[in-house]
């Protein structure tokens, strides 16, 4: 092997600790190229944050047949990311972290009773290595971020800082059609409006939602957006949409926009 | 909401959401009546085309710099949806509700003033809704530095890198295309599945097939000519059922082709050289797009699709 060993890792193959962190260790939950690239990109993991919440859903009546939200339930959920969320942020503040990145956010269902959620926010708390303040988020607290430690380089090298992770949501329960509204139309395709429309409702309630929040992070977009469905705990026509993204903004000085290389494409040859 | 919530009158924040609720499903009824797009929805993109609000992109960050290095900027996030009863053929109405998405989402990208959806995935989700379906699409508008807007955006149904890689070979993915046929085989003679006869071919169970699929691909050609001159990554979804009435056997087959349509010139050629790369990627990479981007017909995966 002809590469040179850093004098660092020859140290610690001797068996010599690192004296980097505040606690001589760090701990992150970041894969081997996640932990190149973060580096790469300039940062320096010091800690996994966490915040979780247990948090009992309310109880919403729903009328059989309308499209509605159910906004106690929409509360619910917002309500208890956002304290998992905070709790993980306050976390890495303690820490004294510029950011967060790769934020996996899950909800697990309690066995004992089904209005019971469990809310967990974890990601890994990172700091700049030459201390560049101008990475932190609009309150001077540190970015939150959903994006691996490879979308977190690739993103800086779009010309982009993270600044927050943004959700929209809206539980919504979509009406159950009559019998004799079914009976009409043996014969013919037809479109359910009703359906179509709940569909259009809710997916704009929690699109509109994550773009507010955006917008009060003072982000210029959101980059990785993904609007997932899913039914929770409910009965079967209520389902919850989710819309979830990192909102960003464009790198200034940090990394001037000039000297971002354009990326090369690649063809794959594996299958 | 507490129990006791029950018994007292909705406040006066709720009346207000309530109505606001009625008004906007009125608009949207309306909407999909007249074949527009929603008042509400129609706002959002006018704010994310003229900047007021933020943009947002279902791209991953090495998909933007993908789009940005040729000079494409996100704008905002269209989707559609048409919810459609098979009252007369399940079959044939992925056809229609896929075309009718198809529509809607091209009129939310002309009013986001794009050029292109990106990232268009099909989706369906799945409620007890008994002989329906829902057609959803939903991508990234975008606009591409120096053209005017189109009357008539592109819809890519593939991964951004991948349509990146389309438009550097002067391929430009279109749409989709979609073929559909199904037929019912009444077994007369009770022979058709060669029930107890050893190692022998189910022959007329073998022409249905046939029949059906060559009638969908077809059909896949007819519908994609008005698109393009050819489609891509197709995606197949097929079944057949065996059905017991008045003692006699009756065999459904069905098979829906659902392909991405591209414009490509002919002998076009590609410009890039081949090295050899590291791809740091964690998991499934992205470079060979062979990652899951449709859930719409999934259940046909497990079983397998022939």
């Amino acid at each position: 092997m002809t590469s040179e060993i850093p004098l660092h890792a020859k140290q610690r193959l001797k068996g010599l600790r690192s004296g980097v962190h505040s606690s001589g260790v760090f701990t992150s939950d970041f894969s081997v190229n996640e932990f190149l690239l973060v580096r790469k990109a300039g940062f320096e993991p010091i800690g996994l944050c966490v915040g979780s919440c247990v948090y009992h859903v309310g109880i919403q009546y729903t009328n059989w047949s309308k499209n509605q939200e159910l906004d106690v339930l929409s509360k619910a959920m917002y309500h208890s990311r956002e304290l998992a969320l905070s709790r993980m942020r306050a976390e890495a503040t303690a820490m004294g972290a510029d950011g967060i990145v790769g934020v996996k956010l899950s909800i697990k269902r309690l066995e004992w009773d089904e209005h019971l959620l469990e809310f967990i926010a974890i990601g890994t708390g990172v700091v700049h290595g030459e201390g560049h303040k101008g990475f932190r988020a609009h309150d001077g607290g540190p970015f939150t971020s959903d994006l691996s430690g490879q979308d977190f380089w690739s993103l800086l090298h779009a010309g982009y800082r993270p600044v927050e992770m943004v959700m929209g949501s809206c539980v919504y329960h979509v009406a159950h059609r009559g019998v004799l509204a079914s009976l009409g139309n043996i014969g013919r395709n037809v479109e359910l409006e009703n359906f179509t429309s709940a569909m259009y409702e809710a997916r704009e309630i929690a699109i509109d939602r994550m773009q507010a929040e955006a917008g009060a992070a003072k982000a210029e977009g959101v980059v990785g957006v993904e609007v997932h469905e899913g039914s929770h705990v409910w009965k079967p026509h209520v389902i919850e949409f989710f819309a979830i993204g990192t909102a960003v903004l464009p790198l200034e000085q940090e990394i001037a926009p000039e000297k971002i290389a354009d990326p090369i494409m690649v063809l794959s040859v594996n299958d | 909401m507490s129990f006791f919530d029950l018994f007292k009158g909705p406040s006066a924040e709720t009346l207000a959401a309530q109505q606001e609720g009625e008004a906007r499903r009125a608009d949207i009824l309306l909407a999909l009546h007249k074949g527009t797009v929603p008042t509400r929805v129609q706002q959002r993109l006018e704010g994310a085309r003229s900047g007021k609000l933020p943009w947002i992109a279902t791209l991953t960050p090495a998909e933007l710099i993908a789009v940005r290095s040729h000079g494409i900027k996100p704008i905002a996030s269209v989707s559609a949806t048409c919810w459609l009863h098979h009252g007369w053929s399940w079959t044939e109405g992925h056809q229609q509700g896929w075309e009718t998405a198809l529509r809607r989402l091209r009129d939310e990208a002309v009013a986001a003033g794009a050029n292109a959806v990106l990232d268009v995935k099909m989706r369906t989700i799945r409620l007890p809704v008994e002989e329906s379906m829902d057609f959803t699409l939903i991508g990234t508008a975008v606009s591409v530095a120096d053209l005017p807007p189109s009357p008539e955006p592109i819809v890519a149904t593939v991964p951004t890198l991948e349509f990146v890689k389309l438009l550097e070979a002067d391929v430009v993915p279109t749409g989709l295309a979609v073929g559909a046929a199904y037929e019912w085989l009444t077994d007369w003679q009770g022979n058709a599945s060669q029930a107890w006869k050893g190692n022998i071919e189910a022959k007329k169970l073998s022409q249905l097939w046939n029949r059906v699929r060559h009638r969908s691909y077809a059909e896949l050609r007819n519908n994609a000519q008005r698109r393009g001159n050819g489609v891509l990554a197709h995606l197949d979804f097929s079944q057949m059922f065996e059905v017991e009435q008045n003692e006699k056997m009756r065999y459904l087959a069905r098979h829906i082709v659902v392909a991405t349509t591209v414009d490509a010139r002919a002998g076009a050629p590609f410009p890039h050289e081949i090295k050899m790369a590291v791809d740091m990627h964690a998991g499934a990479t992205p470079l060979t797009g062979t990652n899951r981007h449709h859930q719409s017909y999934e259940l046909n995966d497990e079983e397998g699709a022939i």
